[in-house]
This record gives structure tokens, C-alpha cells and sequence, in this order.
């Protein structure tokens, strides 16, 4: 691995956790509060965790069907 | 966000990078909506990132926040001016290091079957168990397994330590954040530690040698050790983030 970053697919959920967790926070004139960010930061994983539910849940007529 | 015009800001000697953003989308009431829709976050955070990675092959920086809005050119001056001991600080102690991100998983089955192999009481029992038949062999049956439980927990605490003791004891500095939800980061196996470490950007072959050395030295545990970055230092911005600051 090269040192560069160009080029490098970076999973969103190591994104997600460093751009919410992460950088200097300073209050700009629209400023979210650390509170807000955390209930996005819970909220986003609620959202992508849920895709392998809802495809769960979208087989299981199928499994109903056979029986 | 459109990858737009990025537009460097100075004051006395420090740069900042901003782009230009509609205030529909990114006021404060649609911002906080938008923050909870995942496309448009991913757009934001990638962009966010891009802007980073390049400013970072031209020199230390500061990341800020996700979403750090000002309304007008003289609001970032200022932020400029009343942040610049903090700001220099920062830079400064992050010249020439670089944020990697350590990720040590394992196999459950292969943390139970080293519990199995090395802990005398697993054998004890077992051997126990292999002398019963009928009730008294389904009671030892249970303690037997709750015993591989809480040794496969033993090893699984032991290994997160030494992994983050010798990485932490390296590196400049250090942060733990939570493992990872398996659905959300898809990786395989169960993840016992989540790790920054700030690093020296000339010892990255060190690095990549100690992470060798240590997944070496937990074969039998099934351990992995997985590499992120270099990342813009997210994690080390603030001083006394973590234990060596």
C-alpha cells in the first residue's frame, strides 16, 4: 500500500465515524450541537443497519410460500 | 454538495478551505434533516474527505467538524483569529504525523477452540464429562460451556489489550473508539478493538511491520489486524485526546 490516499475506497461507516466523532469542533454561525451530532451518528446506524433487516423480512413470504 | 469551488480564506499565516453552500441545505433546520438522510450525508462526507486528503499532501492540518457553517467571510477571519493559539497548536504538534486506523478482528469459533486447547479447567471438565452419562453428564455438559464462555472472554479481553498496549505504547498517541456493528461495516468475524494511533509519517513501514509482528503472535487466536489510512487526523486535533498526548 501506498502512502497516498488518492484512489482508496473508504468504507462510509469509517468515514461516518470520524467525520461526526472527529475534527475540531468550533462554533460557526450555524452550529449543531454535539448532541445533534450524536443522534445523527445513532440514527444513520439505525438507517444502514436496517437494509439487512428489511431484505430479511422481504424473504420471509418467500420461506412461507414453500411450506 | 456539488464538488464545488474550494476557496482557501488566510489570516495571519493560517489558511482555511471552504466552499459555498446554499443556505436551504444547509441552514440549520434543512441541515439537521439532511444530516439524517444517508445519501446525502455519504455526498457531504465524501466531499468533506476529498478536501482533506488533498490539503493533507500539502502539509499539516486541522479537520473540523462535518458542517461547520459560516455565513460570511469575516465570520471565518475571526473564528481565524479567536481559534489561532489553539489552531498553531494543533499544527504544530501534527507536522509530519499521520492518523491510521487499527481494526483487530477474530473468529469466535477460533477464540472457543484456543480456550479448549489452553485452559486446564476447560480440560478438567471435559475429561469430567467424558467419565458421565445421563443427568450428571448434561450438568457438567452446562458447565463445561459456560466455563469455554468465560475463558473465550478472558482471551478475547487479554488480546484487545496487548494489540491497543503495544500499538499505544508505540505510537505517538492513541484513541480508542467503539468496535464497529458488523451489519453496518460488514466486516467478518467479531471485532475487539477500534483503534487510532498517530504516527510518525516516516515510521509507516515500522507500523506495518508491528502490525505483522503482532497478528503473527496471535495466530492461534484467529486475530486479523486491519489498516485504514493515512486519514486526515480526526481523532488528534485535540490535545490529551488520548493517553501519550
Amino acid at each position: 500500500m501506498s502512502s497516498s490516499i488518492a484512489g482508496r475506497d473508504v468504507a462510509l461507516v469509517d468515514l461516518v465515524d470520524r467525520l461526526l466523532a472527529g475534527g475540531v469542533v468550533i462554533a460557526g454561525d450555524i452550529t449543531l450541537s454535539v448532541a445533534d451530532i450524536d443522534l445523527v451518528h445513532v440514527s444513520l446506524r439505525a438507517l444502514v443497519s436496517s437494509v439487512p433487516s428489511l431484505e430479511a423480512r422481504g424473504a420471509m413470504p418467500r420461506m412461507g410460500d414453500s411450506l | 454538495m456539488a464538488p464545488g469551488l474550494i476557496e482557501p480564506i488566510e489570516h495571519d499565516g493560517l489558511v482555511t478551505h471552504v466552499s459555498r453552500v446554499p443556505l436551504a441545505e444547509f441552514g440549520e433546520q434543512p441541515l439537521r434533516e439532511n444530516l439524517n438522510d444517508l445519501d446525502w450525508l455519504e455526498r457531504v462526507a465524501r466531499a468533506h474527505e476529498t478536501v482533506l486528503e488533498a490539503a493533507l499532501e500539502h502539509g499539516p492540518i486541522v479537520p473540523l467538524r462535518l458542517c461547520t457553517i459560516y455565513e460570511d467571510e469575516a465570520g471565518v477571519r475571526s473564528m481565524l483569529a479567536s481559534e489561532d493559539v489553539r489552531l498553531r497548536d494543533a499544527l504544530e504538534r501534527l507536522d509530519g504525523r499521520l492518523e491510521w486506523g487499527v481494526k483487530l478482528l477474530v473468529s469466535r469459533d477460533a477464540l472457543a477452540a484456543a480456550a479448549r486447547e489452553r485452559s486446564p479447567e476447560v480440560a478438567a471438565l471435559e475429561e469430567e464429562l467424558a467419565a458421565r452419562q445421563g443427568g450428571g453428564a448434561y450438568m457438567v455438559g452446562r458447565r463445561l460451556e459456560r466455563c469455554v464462555a468465560e475463558v473465550t472472554e478472558r482471551l478475547a479481553s487479554e488480546l484487545a489489550d496487548d494489540v491497543h498496549a503495544q500499538l499505544g505504547d508505540w505510537a505517538r498517541d492513541s484513541v480508542l473508539s467503539s468496535p464497529q456493528n458488523r451489519e453496518l461495516s460488514g466486516h467478518e468475524g467479531e471485532m475487539l478493538l477500534n483503534g487510532a494511533y498517530l504516527v510518525d509519517a516516516d515510521r509507516t513501514h515500522e507500523l506495518r511491520a508491528l502490525l505483522a509482528e503482532l497478528e503473527e503472535r496471535h495466530r492461534g487466536l484467529g486475530a486479523r489486524l486491519e489498516l485504514t489510512g493515512p486519514w486526515p487526523p480526526y481523532n488528534f486535533v485535540t490535545r490529551g485526546a488520548g493517553a501519550h498526548a
